[in-house]
């Protein structure tokens, strides 16, 4: 995917993240472009990494500013005590506008993330994501195993929260099974 | 008896202070080799007293880092909810040598001219950071690192030098994170912190500087928000947001003027395209012993040659270095051309590949990376706010937006009349691609 093609997809999630309520922060656009990426193969060409609050792509931050120098996105102040969110930017409808393709093939499956992602805060994304890495890691093993390595990748994440993450992704899996093919 | 302390003086710093053991990293192989290593590659060209060296910046780095440390582990500094990190005796003095040494060491595998050729010279996958991480690993510096007491790990010393996105394949815990955020992060780290002040000082600019004296003294760790679970990182009290505010401007025009100065950005093309010339089709060398022999050094003597002689291979880029005929701007991007193509300067570039061919035309994109003006700022009252609801200053710091065209000069007056001409169908932008 050419940078502007994932740039119109990643206006098109912010838009359909922000239908949902989402806070809209960095955070939740990383985690939501994860999963947009490995649970609904829209070809992102992100690498994600475990670090702040689970998975995350250095590139796709350095995506967000270069949208942001174009005009793409915009940030704002929603609330003093947290980071801004990102909005979309004066250049944001033009580039919907040029891909409808590449926005049309993307379209269900960024409307599946934006609803089950939408109303988390970052606490929540941090586990639903850290367990989606995982069993991107480790494949879809027992319950008890993959919730046992989020556990130790990331202590703060109890036990019982983990096992919870795990289903609920394993859940995700099987709900999104109907989506197409990108 | 052995001098323990060794002072260098600094054009920064004043000093750079160092003990036996770092004394050793210096004397290696290869940090000597940063001599040699100009810190702004052919920017000299245009600003004549940039002829720095990686060498200074590596010892002003070390000698921030430490400055920082200080702030951030002192116990008056320590916020009670990131205390737990933070950790004592013994184990807070090894990171304290670990953090200078990866400091002194953060740069060790530039290449010649520093970033200048980086992405066309280096194999895929190969980055000047994995050749510092080698290097620090190799057994010249694995020998300095064990006669350390406590010895360090070299492991340690490479996840704070190259930070948490160079280094994919390894785990950092908290305390890792922040120590690598504090040299080569992504916000006030002390490489960015150096550069900015070396860079301003020997180009002669006055935009690179701003008040590090009071940020470092104001630098934090702190949890990002009040709320229960937030990561811990990198930030500042309140007092000193107008600093940090300044190191971001600094930053900005850095970039816009010295940095991405279109001339300079001309001579990085040439110069790329006369070490491809010269290292055919074997590249850079990266085994360590053949890599540590290459230095500008080298480079500008048989650009010299090359230029003087029209068989060398390289000649024409060496003749468009050395006798000043660099290629010219024939395209710069403005909003009212973004706004109807977002994609402008690559649309005038491929335009002018097709009608004077490639090898005449180059397109120079750069965009802002990184975030930097999201951190958390703690109030008076001990309360956490962002940073960019807090200043009016970092909402509105510019981002750097680079879009050249640039065509040879003997070609600058026919290109510029055709464009003029073709420019509206040009910019137009296309259809979507199947």
């Amino acid at each position: 995917m050419k940078r502007i093609q994932r740039a119109a997809v990643i206006v098109s999630l912010i838009e359909a993240l922000r239908a949902k309520d989402s806070w809209c922060g960095e955070t939740n656009i990383q985690k939501a472009c994860f999963f947009l990426q490995e649970l609904t193969r829209v070809p992102l060409d992100l690498e994600f990494v475990l670090y702040k609050y689970g998975p995350y792509s250095f590139t796709l931050t350095d995506e967000l500013t270069g949208m942001r120098a174009d005009s793409i996105l915009a940030l704002r102040v929603r609330d003093p005590k947290y980071g801004p969110c990102y909005i979309p930017g004066a250049l944001a409808d033009s580039i919907l506008e040029r891909y409808p393709k590449t926005i049309g093939k993307s379209e269900r499956k960024v409307v599946f993330v934006a609803e089950r992602l939408g109303n988390k805060g970052v606490a929540d994304l941090e586990r639903v994501a850290t367990a989606l890495y995982v069993r991107k890691g480790m494949g879809a093993v027992g319950v008890k195993e993959r919730a046992n390595r989020i556990n130790q990748l990331k202590p703060h994440v109890s036990l019982p929260d983990a096992h919870a993450a795990v289903r609920e992704v394993d859940k995700m899996f099987e709900d999104a099974a109907e989506l197409s093919e990108y | 008896m052995a001098k323990h302390i060794h002072e260098i003086r600094d054009a920064i710093h004043v000093f750079a202070r160092l003990d036996s053991d770092e004394r050793r990293v210096l004397d290696s192989r290869p940090f000597q080799r940063l001599r040699h290593i100009h810190q702004l590659a052919l920017t000299h060209l245009i600003y004549p007293g940039a002829t720095h060296k990686r060498f200074e910046h590596s010892l002003g780095v070390m000698e921030l880092a430490e400055r920082a440390f200080r702030v951030i582990t002192a116990k008056e500094n320590i916020d009670p909810r990131v205390r737990d990190i933070v950790p004592e005796g013994d184990q807070l003095r090894y990171w304290c040598r670990v953090l200078r040494m990866a400091a002194l060491c953060h740069d060790l595998g530039h290449l010649p001219f520093s970033h200048a050729a980086e992405e066309r010279l280096l194999p895929e996958g190969q980055t000047h950071e994995s050749l510092t991480v080698d290097l620090i690993k190799s057994d010249e510096m694995a020998s300095i690192w064990q006669r350390v007491t406590p010895p360090l790990r070299p492991e340690d010393i490479a996840k704070l030098a190259v930070g948490r996105k160079k280094l994919k394949d390894h785990t950092f815990d908290t305390w890792e994170r922040i120590l690598s955020e504090l040299i080569v992060g992504d916000g006030f780290d002390v490489d960015r912190m150096d550069y900015l002040l070396r860079d301003s000082h020997h180009a002669g600019v006055v935009y690179g500087k701003f008040d590090h004296y009071r940020l470092i003294d104001t630098l934090r760790i702190l949890p990002e928000t009040d709320d229960e679970g937030a990561e811990p990182t990198l930030g500042i009290e309140s007092g000193g947001l107008d600093s940090a505010a300044g190191l971001l401007l600094a930053r900005y025009f850095m970039y816009s003027q010295v940095y991405f100065h279109r001339v300079r950005r001309a001579y990085d093309f040439h110069l790329q395209d006369f070490m491809s010339a010269w290292l055919g089709e074997n590249g850079l060398p990266t085994e360590l012993s053949e890599f540590l022999n290459l230095t500008d050094n080298e480079v500008l003597v048989e650009l010299r040659k090359a230029a003087d002689d029209a068989s060398h291979v390289g000649h024409d880029p060496a003749v468009r270095i050395v006798k000043r005929k660099h290629f010219k701007v024939l395209y710069e991007r403005n909003p009212d051309d973004s706004e109807k193509n977002p994609e402008c300067g690559a649309a005038v570039h491929k335009a002018a590949c097709e009608k004077f061919g490639g090898d005449v035309v180059r397109h120079d994109r750069y965009t802002q990376k990184g975030s930097g003006v999201v951190f958390p700022v703690r109030n008076r009252d001990g309360r956490i706010v962002s940073s960019y609801a807090a200043s009016n200053v970092l909402q509105n710091v510019p981002l750097v937006n680079i879009d050249y065209v640039l065509v040879i000069p003997e070609k600058q007056t026919e290109a510029s009349a055709w464009l003029k001409q073709e420019r509206e169908r040009i910019i137009a932008p296309e259809g979507e691609e199947q």
